[in-house]
């Protein structure tokens, strides 16, 4: 029974690589939500025993990979995202979803602005505004990752 | 509940997972040594990303498949009439390129004038905004190297920086990280071209006020430095800006290739 909820965990980081990856045109490209750190946050929120820094590490590592960045930059945000959600998660996962959707923002937000300081120490131009964009979406998108993976968990712990 | 001891615990494992990721990035960023962690762990995931590919592929095979009769011969009409002018351009082409080859011959300079190529497709586009780095689906199993130049139908685009055995990383030359050694085609001035973090724009600093520059010059790669073939197209002039106090002149100019919209690339093997 437990195989089968890793089973279903790292399916469903498998598919939010998949969307972290898939082309998009490039006025879409910025407002693209951070799947995997959604993915993470709900199960380090979902089952924080199991889910937790080192699941941020390592997808972290093979989402760096896979965007070709430097190995650590969206490693790193992740990592903090992750433990400061696993120190909040008993107060947030009592919350509506909509209060929930505020914090995810939150998270998402400083997710961003660490991979902008890494692009920033990098000599590269830190944009402003176009940051916000995707943690918004991400944020309208939380209620409804929430709802797809809670049930997927549930069926997958039924069986 | 929480334990003192667990949050304690998660907060020193976070730490360490920091301080790891930042050494990390010090690593990669100045040495090579984890291009074998990358290596290995993108052979992982390509079966990953064939996966993220298929839709497009299976996009464009849908597609032909239900392009109707007359579309077909429409386009065949087409291609035939572009095929004739294009054949009659190639005559013209190979006389002055034998032409050319004779006087080189004359002049004692030994010059490449065809490169190898491995055509290549767009896997996946760094996700910031402003940083301009794209994967390809050709790696080292290809015969892709670090520094190979890459091109699409209208000029470079970039170079390799990262090499997997199926993939690779292209830094374009639009990254603010980037220089390219061009030439302008009319003049012959040489100078270097720096990315700005928009695909749209190039830029030269510090040319003499005195240089010889107008508008819509064409700009080649110089083949200076030894990373980028010779010859090839870069970019078209916009823009010229002079400081009158410092007696420079700054230009802009466009990049000729479609870097935020190619798809198909083709990557430059230099003939030994």
């Amino acid at each position: 029974m437990s195989q089968l909820k890793y089973l279903v965990i790292l399916l469903s980081l498998l598919v939010a690589l998949v969307l972290m990856i898939l082309p998009l045109p490039d006025w879409v490209q910025i407002y693209r939500p951070n799947w995997i750190a959604l993915t993470l946050i709900y199960w380090s929120m979902a089952l924080p025993k199991r889910v937790g820094l080192w699941y941020a590490f390592f997808t972290g590592i093979i989402l760096d990979t896979s965007l070709g960045t430097l190995l650590g930059q969206h490693t790193l945000p992740l990592i903090i995202v992750i433990y400061i959600n696993l120190n909040f998660y008993q107060r947030i996962r009592v919350l509506a979803l909509a209060q929930q959707s505020i914090y995810v923002f939150a998270l998402l937000l400083i997710d961003q602005v660490v991979v902008a300081w890494v692009e920033g120490i990098l000599g590269r131009p830190t944009p402003v505004l176009a940051f916000l964009g995707a943690p918004f979406i991400g944020m309208l998108i939380w209620p409804w990752v929430f709802v797809v993976l809670r049930d997927i968990r549930r069926k997958a712990l039924m069986r | 509940m929480k334990t003192i001891i667990e949050v304690r615990g998660a907060t020193l494992q976070a730490l360490f997972l920091i301080g790891l990721c930042i050494a990390m990035m010090f690593v990669d960023h100045r040495f090579q040594h984890l291009e074998i962690v990358r290596a290995n762990i993108s052979l992982a995931i390509s079966p990953l990303r064939y996966m993220v590919s298929l839709p497009a592929t299976g996009g464009n095979w849908l597609g032909d498949w239900f392009t109707s009769h007359t579309e077909l011969l429409k386009e065949n009409e087409a291609l035939k009439a572009e095929g004739r002018i294009l054949n009659a351009r190639l005559q013209k082409l190979e006389i002055l390129a034998e032409e050319n080859a004779r006087l080189r011959n004359l002049l004692g300079s030994s010059r490449k004038i065809a490169d190898d190529v491995i055509v290549a497709e767009l896997l996946s586009v760094d996700q910031n905004p402003y940083s301009q780095l794209i994967e390809i689906n050709k790696g080292s199993s290809d015969g892709v190297e670090i520094g190979h130049a890459v091109i699409d139908d209208f000029g470079i685009m970039g170079q390799v920086i990262h090499v997997n055995p199926q993939s690779a990383t292209i830094i374009l030359i639009s990254d603010p990280e980037h220089a390219i050694p061009v030439q302008f085609i009319r003049s012959g001035t040489r100078s270097v071209a720096f990315g700005r973090g928009s695909t749209r724009q190039l830029e030269l600093r510090y040319l003499p006020a005195t240089a010889d520059i107008m508008i819509d010059d064409e700009l080649v790669t110089s083949g200076l430095g030894g990373r980028f073939p010779p010859d090839y197209p870069v970019a078209r002039v916009t823009a010229i800006s002079e400081d009158k106090v410092r007696g420079f002149v700054s230009v802009l100019a466009e990049p000729k290739a479609r870097l935020d919209s190619s798809r198909e690339v083709l990557v430059i093997k230099p003939r030994q």
